[in-house]
């Protein structure tokens, strides 16, 4: 969630870890333990990360080749059935009927509703006083601070059938009928809810990394625009937008990112985990056929889908990242 | 979309002026602001209030309601009370889980500070080959979804005997937070001028003195930073969690917590309380690191 913060502060300097590495003159005395060095510091992290991120991932695709289930995780023996699983994966309708329009719509909406929220948010913080502006962002980041288990709980609570808060508010509307309404029965609705629960946990990164570049934007540009009459809506398309374009191309890309695989916010919910199959998603589809049906090799395969998608949006990230910059 | 190239610091001289002048032109009291869209900024202000805080106070004061497990649906607690919170560290057994995600939290802050920080010297102050392709990696090794690690570790920790071990539990969060730890350290590493440093040389330091008596020192905020977002990421972790401990008594917060989730009765004010207990650490130390996030933020945007 907050990797950006750090990627987005790298590009504002541009060069200077790499500017200042350089060897130092006078000091090449210690010439072998100096080209030593940065991999022995190195050494350590790169052996976490390899052995439990990197070597993993080569697993989950040797798995996916594999019929793999209870009685080879018992006896630890392989059964490789090459490219069935993922035969079997692309011709299962539920994939193209419910999964991927499930994750792919839901990530679409949740990203466009918490950047265009997010925005907004921070069009407001930008015109408030300090304090004020102290206050909101405070209360922000309580948003954000929820973790995605007591948040997705909290939501679970507003919307529980029969007696939950806003199904009672839209009973009270007419919207729906308390009594038999069951918000996590049908997809829309169901998702309706896991939208509301993934912006409001979302919209805080956008609202603050905007802001602080709403900050940054000259104020002689704005007021420039103003002069020669351009209203709010104007201003924004025609200078805050063209000017704070990275910054938008990176919270848009890291919340597809991030709404994309959601887990947690989705498994939770009643049905989510399995017993209502429409609406799985592919993070809780590749869990449940590995965990619950012991069908560890579709289950990989299935992971192995969700990261290829997640591999591309990343190559994106990166484009927009480092098109201008060297690391 | 970059501004003229001019170096950072001059630009944020230029285009971030002193607070006063800022908050003149912004301030809502401003000549140009009319009533009307005075009256619309405290409106946004309310709406995001509400919209913001309202799960977190439902979720409080479902807590303390007393009669959250007897139909009870209101905003206000009907009947204020301690008992869902006894209820939920004596009966529930959260004692336990809270000391397991504290425990298991600790363990992956320490090792990760240590090794992000080794890492972050490595590759903000030393340029070496594989240097780019080094940190191209553990950006984009962030992006694996989780989904895809959880089979082959369940299999393999299953095979080496180390489910239901919280020590396995730290090593896992441990990887999943040195990426993060690695790429904002290196930004702070990075900030100290490297002037410092040669001095310390000058001063005739070896390597070792300079990292503990002059590096160390400046980049503790960073580490501070790090340290709190490494906390929250364990104390979050759901899924491995979820997978790796089959025994009770290995439960953390967050799958603990499902023990008063049912299908059919569910425990709302326990759930609740459980909630409470979970969120109110990590909301104490996101407002501590906030100050450190928003100047990085702001800092990162300065480029914008």
């Amino acid at each position: 969630m907050t990797d950006v913060v750090t990627t987005l502060r790298e590009r504002t300097r541009p060069g200077r870890g790499a500017a200042t590495a350089g060897p130092r003159p006078g000091r090449s005395r210690r010439g072998g333990t100096r080209a030593l060095r940065p991999w022995l510091l190195l050494a350590p992290a790169l052996l976490v990360m390899g052995g439990l991120l990197l070597y993993p991932l080569v697993r989950v695709v040797a798995i996916s080749l594999q019929d793999f289930g209870l009685r080879q995780l018992v006896s630890g023996r392989t059964n490789w059935v090459g490219l069935d699983n993922y035969v079997e994966l692309l011709g299962n309708a539920d994939l193209w009927r419910t999964v991927l329009p499930n994750t792919v719509v839901f990530a679409v909406v949740a990203v466009a509703l918490t950047v265009v929220v997010g925005t907004l948010v921070a069009l407001l913080l930008v015109r408030l006083q300090p304090v004020t502006r102290g206050i909101v962002t405070t209360a922000i980041m309580l948003a954000w601070a929820i973790p995605a288990v007591t948040g997705t709980y909290v939501w679970v609570f507003l919307f529980s059938p029969g007696d939950g808060l806003a199904v009672q508010a839209l009973d009270a509307l007419g919207l729906a009928d308390a009594a038999t309404a069951n918000p996590f029965a049908s997809r829309v609705s169901f998702y309706g809810v896991a939208t509301l629960n993934v912006v409001h946990h979302g919209f805080p990164f956008v609202a603050l990394t905007v802001l602080a570049g709403l900050l940054t934007v000259p104020q002689e540009i704005t007021e420039a625009a103003i002069v020669d009459g351009a209203g709010a809506w104007r201003r924004f398309w025609s200078v805050t937008f063209p000017m704070l374009r990275p910054v938008f191309a990176v919270v848009t890309v890291l919340s597809t990112i991030w709404d994309f695989k959601v887990f947690t916010q989705i498994y939770l919910m009643p049905g989510g985990d399995g017993v209502n199959r429409g609406v799985l998603n592919l993070g809780t589809w590749s869990y449940v056929e590995s965990f619950a049906q012991n069908r560890y090799g579709l289950g990989a395969a299935i992971a192995v889908l969700l990261t290829v998608l997640l591999l591309l949006i990343t190559v994106a990230y990166l484009r927009l990242l480092f098109k201008e910059d060297e690391l | 979309m970059t501004p003229p190239a001019a170096p950072t610091e001059f630009r944020k001289a230029t285009f971030r002026p002193s607070p006063g002048r800022k908050v003149a032109f912004l301030n809502p009291r401003d000549h140009r602001r009319s009533l009307g869209s005075r009256a619309l900024l405290g409106l946004g202000v309310g709406v995001v209030l509400v919209f913001t805080l309202f799960p977190v106070w439902l979720m409080v004061s479902t807590a303390f309601n007393g009669r959250a497990n007897a139909g009870s649906r209101s905003l206000w607690p009907e009947d204020w009370t301690l008992d869902n919170f006894a209820f939920v560290i004596g009966e529930g057994g959260f004692g336990r889980y809270l000391t397991n995600s504290l425990l298991v939290a600790l363990g992956t802050v320490l090792a990760g500070a240590l090794l992000a920080l080794l890492a972050a010297v490595a590759v903000a102050r030393f340029r070496f080959r594989f240097r780019t392709s080094v940190l191209v990696m553990i950006l984009i090794i962030q992006m694996v979804p989780v989904e895809a690690l959880v089979i082959p570790l369940f299999i393999q920790a299953r095979s080496l005997g180390v489910l239901d071990s919280l020590v396995g539990l730290v090593v896992v969060y441990l990887a999943f937070s040195l990426p993060f730890a690695i790429w904002t350290l290196r930004g702070f590493v990075a900030s100290v001028p490297v002037e410092l440093e040669e001095a310390a040389y000058l001063d005739g330091a070896s390597w070792g003195r300079m990292f503990w008596s002059v590096l160390l020192p400046l980049v503790a905020p960073g580490l501070v930073a790090t340290s709190v977002f490494s906390f929250i990421t364990a104390w979050n972790e759901f899924i491995f969690a979820l997978t790796f401990m089959a025994d009770q008594d290995n439960y953390t917060v967050a799958v603990g917590l499902r023990r008063f989730f049912g299908q059919y009765g569910t425990d709302w004010g326990a759930l609740m309380a459980g909630s409470t207990l979970i969120t109110i650490p990590v909301m104490v130390f996101f407002v501590i690191a906030q100050k450190r996030l928003t100047d990085g933020l702001v800092a990162g945007a300065v480029k914008g």
